[in-house]
């Protein structure tokens, strides 16, 4: 029992950490320009292709440096040539937008790379067990995710925080017009902020391609959770996020690696259906097959009692 | 019988108390401005009336009822219509649209999907006489949100005193037009809101003294007088917070 | 307008509807007819939300979908004999369920428009989606579920076998939902729809409730589109959980953004063109959708509204009678463009391609060659010179044939 328990926390972490650095980039986005990125994970995906095509010639290392650089180049150009010049039609319309950009992306990839699942690795440095414990291996590749996961959840915050242009960006998060107004160049830290962005995503594609398998559907597994994350986490924080994706992350894996489910229930109020009840799934359903939806009725609970999430301040 | 009544209304944000204990009374037919340096809380106090805040202590009476922790659409509903200081039209209907719209529940249709609109004769006749009297009957097919500033102005008017409400609050209806275009809509506001109550906030002191009966001071959050003209105008209270800034600006 | 241009208009759409599968009679011709049928009624439900009541969805698949199982269910139980009555009826039960859904999630979904419902609307439609996994019974799973549509009271000798039966009955109801959703945009509620979504600030102030605006809207939207289920279930005769997923809300969506959303018209055009997109470009090249990706973006950042917004653009310049000086701009613009559309085509579809010789506008192209490419790369870039030369001077043309500001820079 506690062995499971000790390994869905430890794969919940490395879910959790993942998705976060997804969601970072995401709120960060939001934050700034008020714009959900529909196709965030869709260039979490693109990072992972890119990785994957490096590290067949120049190996996993280089993927790692160069696949979040171009991600975030082509990131800053969505912003650049798309994003910005629909913004002046309106909220809906920069949402369909990144809407539109997740299908030509996902299609994008199709067409360059193929439908089928890519055959990316990591690197052999890293593939031996961590630690084993009550018998069961950790492999050190999910360690390394969590480390660089904070590593660079340190480094953002510490960017955020410390630098010139973080406190010009904190600053932009609250008070858009008045940055404007102090004659900082706010298109720019916008491209900056989605190329920043965008580059997390591409990270976060580059060390979960091996592990997730990178094929044209990886970004529609991630993509809705992310979004759930950033909103049960509240619009526009960042600790929410941090919260949340870790929450989201600990309960799918707990909900996973646990054995029980309604039939338990039932034993324990001594009730019984037949199995020919018309309701029979119902009675039948266990904690394993809710996971996928866990995540999702979080948000509708979420957006229904509290509309601002968790640590969010705004409301849309 | 007052037909709006104030008693000892409070309003905070957070730590800041925005309105500080505000009692007025209002009586059916008279014409009331509010008047006030910026950041006095006019227009805060205009939306604790309207229903957009609620209040955080005291009541509000319209006509007898309590609408202190009412919507806007109840209260709306109860005959208390307004304008916004910030032009708040529907954009992308017609002008004419615009109007019906706002005609709609005074004339008990409710959230009906029964009837066809271009079938209720009396409606329409209705909404078309509003469009003569703030004189847009000629744009009554125009995008709202392609109006000109001044006859966006009057369309706001328009949709405000659309529903026939006994009790209607302008929050300054003349900011930002020229001269003569302001000099037109006191006029108008003089007709529409004849036999009705009138509020208004306006910072223009000619149009304030012209059109009013009674004035309140707001003055942080306070109301430090309320009388008629004459006497607010000779008020030594008054002077020193307000109009005397105001004299020595303009 | 008159009453009698009104009428005759929809009059015209009624005859257009049911002579169309006299002028195409194939059977690929009917089985698309028999699609665009489901996705007017479909889009036509979606603008209800989006275009004329202001809120976003991601899930609105949920109410086609339910409607539809719920419609295959009813064909199960004609079939079984549980239940006894003409498969006529089948789409008003997948509206039945569709508006009972809606009423249920509208409850709370509506409260807020924008960004709160876009995300309720995605967590509802990925919750659903997945549930539909989880319950076999009602969903069938992967497979799906199916039924038999011959059974029940024949109407008037007829047993609905043929697709092209079942075309006439779907054309007959695609009238009939478009005409009470047309009606309903001119009721009270239809109106302050769209009042409420350019300013639900005000719409409360004129005695409305912002909130339940938007639930009959809801609602009403949530019946169509399940009335567009039933027309799937009919004309499949099965139905599986995509039809109630991601992939069909993100469709639906495509089709009334790129018809246009201000017009009553657009989704019906969006629909139009994009069943014709599915149907006949799948056939030509494994590659439609990135084709798809594309246009839909390009819409989405050129034509804001859409299609149908394109062509009503044009009404003033029509009612001036200034669109003859239109024609020779669009021309000098429009030719360049389609050259280097379809060179672009060319370059992707050859390198992509396993054939020797690739067929292409009546060409026999050689991807192997590198002639062919530097060619078709040339004609690339000069027809991509020439459009960036012309599309002045069309600007200029178009600002001269019309003084009001295109409603692009609105």
């Amino acid at each position: 029992m506690l062995e499971v328990f000790i390994f869905a926390t430890l794969n919940g972490l490395v879910t959790g950490l993942l998705l976060f650095m997804l969601a970072s980039g995401l709120t960060l986005i939001f934050s700034m320009m008020g714009v959900l990125n529909f196709a965030h994970a869709s260039f979490y995906m693109l990072g992972a292709y890119f990785a994957y095509s490096i590290s067949q010639y120049m190996g996993f290392w280089a993927g790692l440096l160069f696949a979040p650089i171009i991600v975030g180049v082509l990131g800053a150009g969505v912003e650049r040539y798309g994003l910005r010049r629909v913004h002046q039609l309106g909220h809906v319309a920069e949402l369909v937008f990144t809407f539109g950009m997740a299908f030509l992306i996902e299609e994008s990839i199709s067409f360059f790379w193929g439908t089928d699942t890519k055959n990316y690795r990591y690197p052999d440095i890293l593939n031996f067990p961590l630690f084993t414990l009550f018998g069961q291996e950790f492999s050190a590749y999910r360690g390394f995710m969590i480390g660089i996961s904070i590593a660079i959840f340190i480094g953002l915050y510490y960017v955020l925080t410390r630098s010139r242009i973080g406190i010009i960006i904190q600053a932009a998060i609250t008070h858009p017009h008045t940055v404007a107004n102090l004659g900082h160049n706010v298109p720019l830290i916008f491209m900056g902020v989605f190329g920043v962005g965008t580059a997390l995503a591409g990270v976060a594609g580059v060390i979960a391609g091996p592990v997730l398998t990178t094929f044209p559907g990886m970004a529609a597994v991630l993509g809705s959770i992310v979004f759930v994350i950033v909103v049960i986490g509240g619009l526009g924080s960042l600790a929410g996020a941090f919260i949340a994706a870790l929450l989201i992350g600990l309960l799918q894996s707990y909900a996973i690696a646990s054995d029980v489910g309604v039939p338990d229930l039932l034993n324990l109020l001594g009730l019984s259906f037949e199995r020919s009840h018309p309701l029979n799934d119902l009675w039948t359903l266990t904690l394993p097959q809710v996971a996928p939806i866990l995540p999702f009725l979080l948000l509708v609970l979420v957006l229904i009692f509290r509309p601002t999430g968790l640590l969010g301040k705004r409301e849309q | 019988m007052a037909i709006l009544s104030l008693k000892d209304v409070r309003k905070n944000f957070g730590e800041t108390e925005i309105i500080r204990g505000v009692s007025l009374d209002i009586e059916p037919g008279e014409k009331h401005a509010i008047i006030g340096p910026n950041g006095a809380g006019k227009s805060t106090l205009f939306h604790l009336i309207s229903g957009l805040f609620n209040v955080t202590s005291g009541t509000i009476e319209f006509k007898q009822n309590e609408i202190q922790n009412k919507t806007p659409y109840e209260v709306n509903r109860l005959g208390l219509a307004r304008s916004f200081q910030v032009t708040n039209i529907f954009a992308r209907m017609n002008v004419f649209e615009n109007v019906r719209c706002a005609l709609l529940w005074s004339c008990g249709y409710r959230y009906s999907f029964w009837h066809l609109l271009g079938k209720q004769h009396e409606l329409n006749e209705k909404a078309m006489h509003v469009l003569e009297q703030i004189r847009l009957q000629d744009k009554a097919l125009f995008p709202a949100g392609e109006l000109a500033y001044a006859q966006q102005r009057a369309l706001e008017l328009g949709i405000a005193i659309a529903s026939g409400a006994e009790l209607i609050m302008l929050d300054e209806p003349v900011a930002g037009m020229s001269h003569s275009e302001a000099e037109n809509a006191v006029e108008l506001i003089r007709k529409i809101t004849e036999g009705k109550t009138l509020i208004m906030v306006e910072h223009d002191m000619n149009i304030v003294f012209d059109v009013a009966d009674r004035i309140s001071v707001l003055v942080y959050g306070e109301i430090i007088a309320t009388d008629n003209p004459e006497n607010i105008r000779a008020n030594p209270r008054v002077q020193e917070a307000y109009l005397g800034e105001v004299a020595v600006s303009a | 307008m008159s009453m009698v241009k009104k009428l005759s208009v929809w009059i015209g759409y009624l005859v257009v509807l049911l002579i169309l599968p006299r002028l195409f009679d194939s059977i690929l011709a009917i089985s698309i007819l028999n699609q665009m049928a489901i996705g007017i009624v479909f889009a036509l439900s979606y603008n209800m939300l989006l275009g004329q009541g202001g809120m976003l969805s991601f899930g609105h698949a949920v109410y086609f979908g339910l409607g539809g199982f719920m419609a295959v269910h009813a064909l199960i139980m004609i079939e079984s004999e549980t239940a006894y009555f003409s498969i006529l009826l089948i789409p008003l039960i997948g509206g039945a369920f569709g508006l009972i859904a809606a009423i249920f999630i509208g409850s709370f979904s509506t409260h807020k428009a924008g960004t709160v419902f876009a995300m309720i609307s995605l967590g509802i439609g990925e919750l659903i989606a997945a549930s539909s996994l989880i319950f076999v019974s009602f969903f069938g799973g992967e497979a799906g579920i199916s039924g038999d549509r011959t059974f029940g009271p024949l109407f008037f000798g007829v047993d609905f076998a043929q697709d092209l039966e079942i075309y006439y009955l779907s054309a007959v109801w695609v009238f009939i939902a478009t005409v009470f959703m047309y009606l309903f945009t001119q009721t009270p509620s239809g109106r302050m729809a769209n009042a409420v979504r350019d300013n639900p600030e005000r719409a409360e102030f004129i005695g409305y409730s912002a909130r339940r605006v938007r639930f009959i809207s809801f609602c009403a939207s949530g019946l169509f589109a399940g009335i567009a289920g039933g027309l799937f279930a009919l004309n499949y005769e099965f139905i599986t959980d995509e039809s109630l997923n991601a992939i069909t809300s993100g469709r639906v969506l495509l089709m009334a953004y790129i018809g246009g959303l201000g017009y009553f018209i657009g989704p019906i055009v969006g629909a139009v063109i994009l069943t014709l997109m599915n149907s006949l470009l799948s056939n030509y090249s494994d590659l439609w959708l990135l084709y798809l990706g594309i246009m839909f973006v390009l819409t989405v950042m050129f034509l804001p509204r859409g299609f149908a917004g394109f062509i009503m653009m044009h009404q003033v310049v029509w009612l001036r009678g200034n669109l003859k000086s239109l024609i020779l701009p669009y021309l000098i613009t429009g030719i360049p463009a389609a050259i280097f559309t379809s060179a672009c085509i060319a370059l992707v579809e050859m390198s992509h391609l396993e054939e020797e010789v690739f067929h292409y506008l009546g060409l026999e192209l050689d991807p192997s060659a590198t002639l062919t490419w530097i060619i078709t790369i040339a004609i690339a870039a000069g027809s991509f010179y020439a459009t960036r030369r012309s599309v002045g001077q069309l600007s200029d043309a178009w600002e001269s044939a019309n003084s009001f500001p295109d409603s692009e820079d609105r």
